[in-house]
């Protein structure tokens, strides 16, 4: 791609900002781009950070800064297309920026930080009551508050419903939206995140499980030669990540408390290795005592699940050899580390390196059983 | 799904990665999915028909190409996205009904889109093609 004259190579950047409603930036902005990158993550929010060389005289320093071009609050949208597709990396918010003023020529920069969307669900604290409505009900009467910036709901009904009875309890929220809604999903094993796309402006609010099911995307290649298209993979195998929750509850009209069955996990975490990690920790969970039963069941499944996968895998790629962007929250089969650690992963997290002339990405992936299900990944 | 009129596709497979029936890079992947109940009352997924966006939209921001002789559409698709099959992108943004007559008159100049669609402000009329 370096050596590809500009307009003429397979991967394109469009770069847009605005108030609220944005457009594409002059192309001032886009000369004096250094690097940026991005940072996504299932269960948790997304943040970028971009760099802008700040030549004297130039049009950023002199015109875009004190307009107010760069302020917080300024949302940005990055779009890239790899082989004329194009796939949002982020919606977000500025929240700071940082002018680095350097003697030497060439030097001073203008350091842009800030997060996703999710952010707007974060700023204001708020005390409300929800009588009658199911958690994923709630959260989808919360999550309509922010359609103007162009979020569409995405809510999953909970695995273990909990019918909600305002005669024996009410919930309440305190804090902001973004932290009840995220401490809702992690009471159900669930994951709450944004998804960018699939055009600019548009995003959806995903509350649900973990999506790993589906087609695998491009198998990431090792230790093939020339068919290699990753860097570097490191697996490890943590044998004390998994759990198994010790959850009692009690009765309220009989006043005995009971231990609860474990959980199966496989509505949460379909198996992705055949061999299953056993789990070496028990953990007692404390409070679940007083709570509805479903509720207290739920809890139990959640910890069962989030803690499940034992087997983490990291490494990085460049999207120019690899050919297509990788996704994370989606599936990607491995190919090329051995029997015991191929297979199809789920992938945590990307980072996108963006560089004039380079895409790198780097990534975490997670599974938690040993031994590839097939013998066959998606090429 | 009773009655004659095909309802508007929705499944619950959606959501699940790469259960769309067009890839990303597809022209069709944004297309809508119709049903179609046979008179046997089978129903038959199809896809509806898709309108190219109008062309005084497009013409915003495209770069010219000018047309040297031997030029094939997946040519120019190669140069100007890195993909050959992506040349449909560039039939859209000109006003021809056969991607043939694109590259069919050495010195004549086509219109090459920038490859993001614009945000927001959808809608609008549409094309038929």
């Amino acid at each position: 791609m370096a050596d590809e004259p500009v307009g003429q190579g397979p991967i394109h950047l469009e770069l847009r900002m605005g108030p609220k409603l944005t457009r594409p930036v002059p192309p001032e902005v886009t000369d004096a781009l250094l690097s940026a990158q991005i940072t996504t993550t299932a269960g948790e929010r997304s943040g970028f950070q971009m760099a802008f060389d700040l030549t004297k005289r130039g049009a950023i320093i002199d015109r875009l800064l004190p307009e107010g071009f760069f302020d917080p609050r300024t949302r940005v949208i990055v779009t890239a297309a790899v082989k004329g597709t194009p796939i949002v990396l982020l919606d977000g918010l500025i929240v700071r920026h940082e002018v680095g003023a350097s003697n030497q020529p060439g030097q001073t920069t203008l350091t842009v930080t800030g997060e996703d969307l999710t952010l707007l669900m974060d700023l204001e604290e708020r005390a409300d009551r929800y009588p009658n409505l199911s958690p994923w009900q709630r959260v989808t009467r919360i999550l309509a508050k922010y359609t103007d910036y162009g979020i569409d709901a995405h809510v999953v009904k909970e695995k273990i419903l909990q019918p909600p009875n305002a005669q024996r309890r009410v919930d309440y929220q305190t804090g902001t939206d973004l932290q009840y809604v995220t401490d809702l999903a992690q009471a159900n094993g669930y994951v709450f995140y944004l998804i960018p796309g699939p055009v600019a402006g548009v995003s959806t609010a995903y509350w649900g499980p973990e999506k790993r099911v589906g087609t695998a995307q491009h198998a990431l290649t090792v230790n093939m030669d020339v068919n290699s298209t990753v860097d570097q993979l490191t697996f490890a195998y943590d044998g004390t990540a998994r759990e198994e929750p010790q959850a009692r509850w009690q009765d309220p009209t009989t006043r005995t408390s009971t231990l609860l069955a474990q959980p199966d996990i496989s509505p949460l975490r379909p198996p992705l290795g055949k061999r299953a990690t056993p789990a070496l920790k028990r953990k007692t969970l404390s409070g679940t005592a007083k709570k509805d039963r479903a509720q207290a069941e739920a809890e139990a499944l959640a910890r069962a699940a989030t803690t499940a996968d034992a087997i983490s895998g990291s490494g990085s790629l460049d999207v120019n050899r690899h050919g297509y962007i990788l996704q994370p929250r989606q599936l990607v089969g491995v190919r090329g580390a051995g029997v015991t650690y191929d297979g199809e992963y789920y992938v945590k997290s990307v980072t996108h390196h963006l560089r004039p002339g380079s895409f790198l990405q780097n990534f975490t992936l997670t599974r938690e059983g040993l031994i590839a299900r097939s013998d066959t990944v998606r090429p | 799904m009773a009655g004659s009129q095909p309802q508007p596709y929705e499944s619950a497979l959606d959501a699940i990665p790469g259960s769309h029936p067009y890839p990303r890079s597809s022209r069709y992947h944004d297309a809508e999915i119709g049903i179609h109940i046979q008179p046997d009352g089978t129903p038959v997924r199809y896809v509806k028909r898709r309108l190219l966006p109008p062309l005084g939209e497009v013409a915003e921001d495209t770069a010219t190409h000018t047309v040297s002789s031997g030029e094939r559409p997946d040519h120019l698709g190669q140069r100007y996205f890195g993909d050959p099959a992506a040349w449909w992108r560039i039939a859209d943004a000109n006003p021809v009904l056969d991607p043939r007559e694109l590259t069919a008159e050495p010195g004549e100049e086509i219109e090459i889109p920038n490859g993001f669609p614009g945000g927001g402000g959808g809608g609008g009329g549409g094309r038929h093609g």
